[in-house]
């Protein structure tokens, strides 16, 4: 059930055929469906935890007490808590809920003990390894077969010796200590210190120390991989850190995925002296690492320093949480809850990642600046915390934690000279942002801005939106763009220059492209971006028989690109007037692009001008912009990047050379009031709603509202029309499309606008589409409506009100509610449907196509072929009437185009009859018509409007049960003898004959597929 | 499947057809090119003693199960061989009773789409019953000399009906709203005849279009009422004066806290259910 539920909730992982089955079996009936997808989950959950016994059906009650119980006099124990949840969360259902997500990330009591005994074997273990003779750096023969140095040694001549001797020390630091590790990835760090006779003071330079630490590794790494304790031994790198690789320890048999043991060679405490690592200082020489020497002075190599800083402040950074957290249980969930929200945004991953041991320091600093006080709530340390990232930004104003402002320790524009990012630990020299990028901070800044928005706004399902929805790149960004291969960086480095940096990040080219990259870009892409992120590269893990992966394994690099929807429209950008000097720095910036050009108001600018037509191509207008700077300035040619923006455009263009039509409707406004009277025998007037009134209501009052509503917010949102186009020619596509009223699905993607948390509205229709996908398949329509506030009318109490009001209705209403500003209580445009069976076969194959759309958009070799997810599963149908397109007026629109197709509808010249052209004469649409009239008892009917060829049949299994001889069950049954009995079954022949004579022209062929119904 | 079917359809070894008591089956096909057929059950329209049917006896035909492409005329002319024919009417369900003949307005009240259907045979002698029911079929709708259209053509047949003539639209939109004002004028001429005229018992009827303007007689006007008188009570109440109104407050506070925390704890349990505290 993980499997399939995991992120799509409680959406069970039933095959499409089944729940189309279901469908088909009971299609009067509201409840089952949406009830058994709970079902499956609620047998694994009812095994662990007793459970209370109203939300079994999984669907919300409204809450009923008796009078004892809501006036009974309060306990002390009650009212405390309730001033509690008063002043420290801001409601109680936050509370509870905070509550059990700490419940089921934190560790537990037993596995506690059970990684305890482990890190004491641990630890005995490594203290056991045998010792080795002294060797040169360079002479590795000692080395063992069955393992490989895990550190690229380039240039590999370096000075120095080195002997294995087992740590002096072993200490756990980290996460594991403070109690702060959260599941599902539990890591246990230990640091080891590796004794002083193996270290000489020279060793800091030129990557000396790194490979002693490399070397320590690989030895110890092959004695414990021959120990039956351990399932796994491998390498990794420390923060993806390609200097400073890990080994990682796991243990042997069942509880291999209990825990990740990660050694971390360390010096002895003082061994090297700090001032030698200032930022400002060179390690690493350029006549050792070029082979030539540098002329004038070394560049300095802030990054390889902390590098090596960090190593020496393991510990101390360990105590120095350990003071601040180990007393406070508040402080500690809020790291853990700050950490899972790191997770959901992938903000925590990879080299440079904004990790938990980051945030954990962001905490002690806070609490040192007693911006957090150590009683409060883990909810509002982590509302702290996210004020804090929101309005301080830390690449113009670098925070410290050290507390002395001694005159030998470096001035913090040193650090903000050599890195994007300055936040210093105790000591003043080291940067815990080192490997962080602008871009990086930038986008926690961004994250951590529209959670407070989110938390601020109070709304109902804030905690659900902040910390349960995960917020992938592909889904969170407008476009995505991926440079590959990965080694066409190295070019760009050259071309910008960039030696120093790759002497000091030790030839990682990625990292030292990434920030020139990035400002490149946002440079070119000016206001049409509101943020550009990029991935980090993933830390590798890999066997210790095996080379260190090269850095051009690490896939492609993507970024992503959150656009502004009000810079899109424009094609210019405009540049300098010719005179003035900073015309130079354009030219160059945009190289050929740039031309000189003469404006209304009289003055020659140089601008450059992108070439877009219609609204689309303009929407691509960064793909241009990108690829022209790439090549320009980095070195990167087209073919190299992929950019993905406009996949799924191709589906949404509609025929061309089609007129329109305008009907009419004439419109009284009280109509549907006089329709509604109902005259009582004393003569009173009252109003009772009927069908009539409400169907002309809807038509004429509804909407038109509504359509002014969403025109309204595609004047806002231009997005939002393409992102409306793609859902529902998905839907339709699936054969789904006749269960759902267009103005639903209208309404549906409006929501993805209005709504966006915590993402921010799309400004592309590729997002919104799968952020469609994924509203649809993870929302709960059974116990919650879709509140689409259009124009922002409803207040928070409102809504609050409208979702009360919800539950006590919700046997009346329909399955999936969505409610307006307009319409409150009866959700108009789901009355007719979806059924219960067939808003569960669109959730499932929303859930389906949701991850294999976003893994081919994320593919950075080309998407493969996009429409796989628009191709409906015809394998479930019982039976397919293939029609002929000659028939089929919207044959164009079909999500596979034809190549050829025919004119419709319309006479080259204009005729004198009265019937030219035709309107609305659509075939498949009468014929479906027919057959729901007449086999609608035996059969469901499954069609896509949109030019589809192929209708889906699906027998209903109860009407195939035989049944004793009624009159009112005759049509299209036959009696049949069954033993001494005279029953009655459907004439299936007879029927399937007559599919083809009721659609004669139309039908091409019936095909039977399934022997399921004989009896 | 198919050849499963087939022997289940065929009846017994002799050829008669299996067709429930009372009833018999008269198989029927679109045309000769169908292999299957559906079977109409027929049988004569009788009623329970005392129920009262507008039906002749003895000379209607009952037919169940008629398909959709079999009309009105269709059926007779399959049935005229058996007697002449009277009448025929289809219908949705069994009913006893014929259906009115006012002729529906071919703009508002468009043609319903056939499903499968009961037609009620009414033959000028009782011999046709007797002989329709030993019918051996099968019955052919659409022959050379008589096609039935389906398909394509049907629905081109239909498009072309449905294009509404302007002239005779507006003739029958004149025709019913004359009609219609004709109507209301009788109303208000009898109303005001009566207005202010004491019945027997001397009450007097007081009607909208009184001398002096009165309360509508609606639902909504009398909540109104309600709705003021209330909120005239509401103003002049106290809050919070008394102690024990203080109390009641508070404690009523409490119990909406308490309220909320039930549904939260409901909540909770249910999103534990669904494992919606997963956060990987």
């Amino acid at each position: 059930i993980r499997s399939a539920g995991g992120r799509t909730g409680a959406m069970g992982p039933a095959p499409a055929a089944q729940h189309l089955r279901r469908a088909a079996a009971e299609p009067e009936v509201v409840k089952p469906a949406l009830e058994d997808r709970v079902q499956g989950e609620k047998k694994m959950a009812s095994r662990k935890r007793p459970r209370a016994g109203s939300p079994a059906e999984g669907l919300l009650q409204p809450v009923k007490l008796s009078r004892e119980e809501l006036y009974k006099e309060p306990t002390n124990e009650e009212l405390n808590r309730l001033r509690e949840t008063e002043i420290l969360f801001h409601s109680s259902l936050l509370r509870l809920q905070v509550e059990e997500l700490l419940k089921e990330v934190r560790l537990s009591e037993k596995k506690k003990d059970r990684i305890d005994v482990f890190l004491r074997e641990v630890n005995q273990r490594i203290k056991k390894v045998p010792s080795t003779p002294e060797a040169e750096l360079t002479d590795q023969t000692w080395l063992p077969a069955g393992v490989r140095v895990p550190l690229h040694q380039v240039p590999y001549a370096v000075k120095g010796s080195f002997r294995f001797l087992p740590p002096a020390q072993v200490t756990v630091v980290g996460s594991y200590l403070l109690g702060t590790c959260t599941r599902p990835d539990i890591n246990v760090d230990m640091a080891l210190t590796m004794p002083r006779e193996i270290l000489q003071d020279k060793d800091l330079l030129n990557q000396r120390y790194f490979r002693k630490r490399a070397l320590y590794l690989a030895h110890l790494a092959h004695h414990l991989a021959q120990d039956p304790l351990f399932g796994s031994v491998r390498f990794s790198y420390a923060n993806g850190c390609h200097l400073k690789p890990l080994l990682l320890l796991r243990p042997h048999g069942k509880d291999e995925r209990l825990v990740t043991v990660r050694l971390h060679p360390c010096p002895p405490p003082d061994f090297f002296r700090p001032c030698r690592l200032l930022p400002t200082k060179n390690n690493v020489r350029s006549a050792w690492y070029l082979g030539q020497s540098h002329p004038g002075d070394e560049p300095p190599t802030p990054h390889y320093n902390t590098w090596l800083l960090r190593d020496t402040a393991l510990e101390s950074h360990a105590q120095l949480l350990s003071a601040v957290l180990s007393s406070a249980q508040g402080l500690k969930d809020g790291v853990a809850l700050l950490k899972v929200w790191l997770r959901q945004r992938e903000l925590d991953r990879g080299l440079g990642g904004f990790n938990g041991f980051l945030i954990s320091m962001l905490v002690a600093f806070l609490v040192s600046t007693r911006k957090i006080h150590t009683t409060l709530s883990g909810y509002q340390v982590l509302r702290s915390v996210l004020q804090f990232l929101a309005t301080t930004d830390l690449s113009v104003t670098g925070i410290s934690l050290c507390p002395s402002a001694e005159s030998s320790l470096p001035a913090l524009a040193d650090f903000h000279q050599a890195f994007p990012v300055v936040f210093l630990d105790s000591s003043g020299r080291l940067n815990l942002c080192a490997d962080v990028t602008a871009s990086t901070y930038h986008q926690v800044q961004h994250e951590a801005r529209l959670s407070m928005v989110l938390l601020d706004s109070k709304a109902d399902d804030g905690f659900q939106l902040l910390l349960m929805t995960p917020k992938p790149m592909v889904r969170s960004f407008d476009h995505i763009l991926h440079v590959r291969p990965v080694s066409r960086l190295q070019a760009a480095c050259h071309r910008l220059k960039l030696c120093a940096e790759l002497q000091d990040s030790g030839g990682d080219y990625v990292s030292a492209v990434l920030g020139p990259l990035m400002t490149l870009l946002e440079q070119g892409l000016g206001s049409r971006l509101q943020l550009l992120a990029h991935s980090r590269p993933p830390v590798p893990e890999w066997d210790i028989n095996q080379d260190p992966p090269k850095h051009k394994d690490s896939g492609a690099l993507t970024l992503g690109l959150l656009l502004q929807p009000e810079g899109l429209a424009s094609v210019l950008q405009l540049g300098p007037e010719a005179d003035q000097p900073e015309a130079a720095d354009f030219r160059r910036f945009w190289g050929s692009r740039s031309e000189l050009r003469r404006f209304q108001d009289g003055a020659i600018r140089e601008a450059v001008v992108w070439e877009a037509a219609s609204l689309h191509q303009k929407r691509l207008i960064p793909h241009q912009v990108v690829t022209h700077l790439l090549a320009l300035h980095a070195d990167i040619p087209d073919a190299c990047v992929h950019y993905v923006g406009g996949f799924l455009d191709a589906l949404i263009q509609g025929p061309k050379e089609d007129g329109f039509v305008f009907r009419i409707r004439v419109a009284y406004q009280r109509e549907p009031q006089i329709l509604r009277e109902v005259q009582s025998p004393e003569g009173v007037v009252s109003l009772r709603d009927t069908p009539a009134a409400l169907r002309l209501e809807r038509d004429t009052k509804h909407l038109p509202l509504l359509t002014s509503a969403l025109h309204g917010l595609q004047q806002q949102h231009p997005a939002f029309s393409g992102a409306a186009r793609l859902a529902k020619r998905w839907v339709r596509a699936q054969l789904l499309g006749e269960g759902f009223t267009d103005e639903s699905l209208d309404l549906l993607a409006a929501a993805l606008f209005l709504h966006p948390e915590p993402f921010t509205p799309p400004s592309s229709p590729q997002v919104g589409f799968l952020r469609f996908l994924s509203l649809v398949s993870t929302f709960d329509w059974k116990n919650n409506p879709l509140i689409v506030n259009l124009n922002n009318e409803l207040t928070a109490e409102e809504q609050a009100e409208i979702r009360s009001g919800f539950l006590a209705a919700r046997t009346r209403l329909p399955v999936m509610v969505l409610l307006t500003p307009q319409d409150r209580k009866s959700s108009v445009w789901t009355q007719d449907g979806p059924s219960a069976q067939i808003l569960q076969q669109l959730v499932t194959l929303a859930a389906e196509a949701l991850p294999i759309l976003e893994k081919q958009l994320m593919d950075p070799w080309g998407p493969g072929d996009i429409r796989t997810v628009f191709r409906p599963p015809l394998d479930i149908y019982d039976v397919l009437i293939r029609l002929s397109p000659r028939h089929v007026p919207r044959h164009r629109q079909a999500v596979d185009c034809p190549a050829a197709s025919f004119c419709r509808g319309q006479l080259r010249e204009p005729g004198p009859s009265s019937l030219m052209p035709v309107l609305g004469f659509d075939p498949p649409q009468l014929y479906l018509a027919q057959l729901r009239e007449a086999f609608g008892d035996l059969a469901l009917f499954f069609y896509d409007q949109h030019g589809g060829e192929v209708i889906g049949v699906l027998w209903k299994p109860t009407s195939f049960q035989p049944q004793p001889f009624k009159a009112s069950i005759a049509k299209g049954r036959m009696v049949v003898s069954q033993g001494e009995e005279m029953v009655m079954v459907p004439n299936v022949e007879a029927i399937l004959e007559d599919f083809a004579v009721l659609g004669e022209g139309l039908v091409q062929a019936v095909e039977a597929r399934s022997e399921r119904w004989t009896v | 499947m198919v050849a499963r079917g087939r022997k289940r359809a065929a009846g017994d070894p002799e050829g008669r057809l299996t067709s429930p008591p009372g009833y018999s089956a008269i198989p029927i096909k679109f045309s000769e090119k169908q292999q299957a057929s559906h079977y109409l059950y027929a049988r004569e329209h009788r009623v329970r003693q005392g129920a009262q049917s507008s039906w002749p006896q003895k000379r209607t035909l009952f037919v169940l199960n008629v398909p959709p492409y079999c009309s009105e005329e269709c059926l007779s002319r399959l049935l005229s061989p058996c007697g002449a024919v009277q009448s025929v009417e289809l219908q949705e369900k069994p009913d006893l009773a014929e259906s009115s003949k006012e002729p529906k307005s071919k703009f508002f009240h468009p043609k319903p789409l056939p499903g499968f259907r009961v037609a009620y045979v009414v033959f000028q002698r009782p011999s046709g019953v007797a002989a329709a029911l030993t019918l051996k079929g099968p019955l052919l709708v659409s022959t050379e000399s008589h096609p039935v259209q389906s398909g394509i053509r049907k629905w081109i047949d239909d498009y072309v009906d449905s294009v509404a003539d302007p002239e005779a639209l507006r003739v029958e939109v004149d025709t019913f709203m004359e009609a219609y004002d004709k109507k209301v004028a009788e109303e208000e001429a009898k109303a005001k005849e009566e207005d202010g005229v004491p019945d027997e018992e001397g009450w007097v009827k007081v009607t909208r279009r009184g001398r002096r303007p009165v309360l509508p007689r609606t639902e909504a006007a009398s909540l109104r009422v309600l709705e003021r008188e209330r909120r005239k009570r509401a103003r002049k109440e106290l809050l919070n004066f008394y102690a024990w109104q203080h109390r009641e407050t508070k404690m009523e506070h409490l119990a909406q806290l308490r309220k909320k925390f039930e549904e939260d704890k409901q909540k909770i349990e249910l999103l534990r259910a669904q494992r919606k505290f997963r956060p990987y």
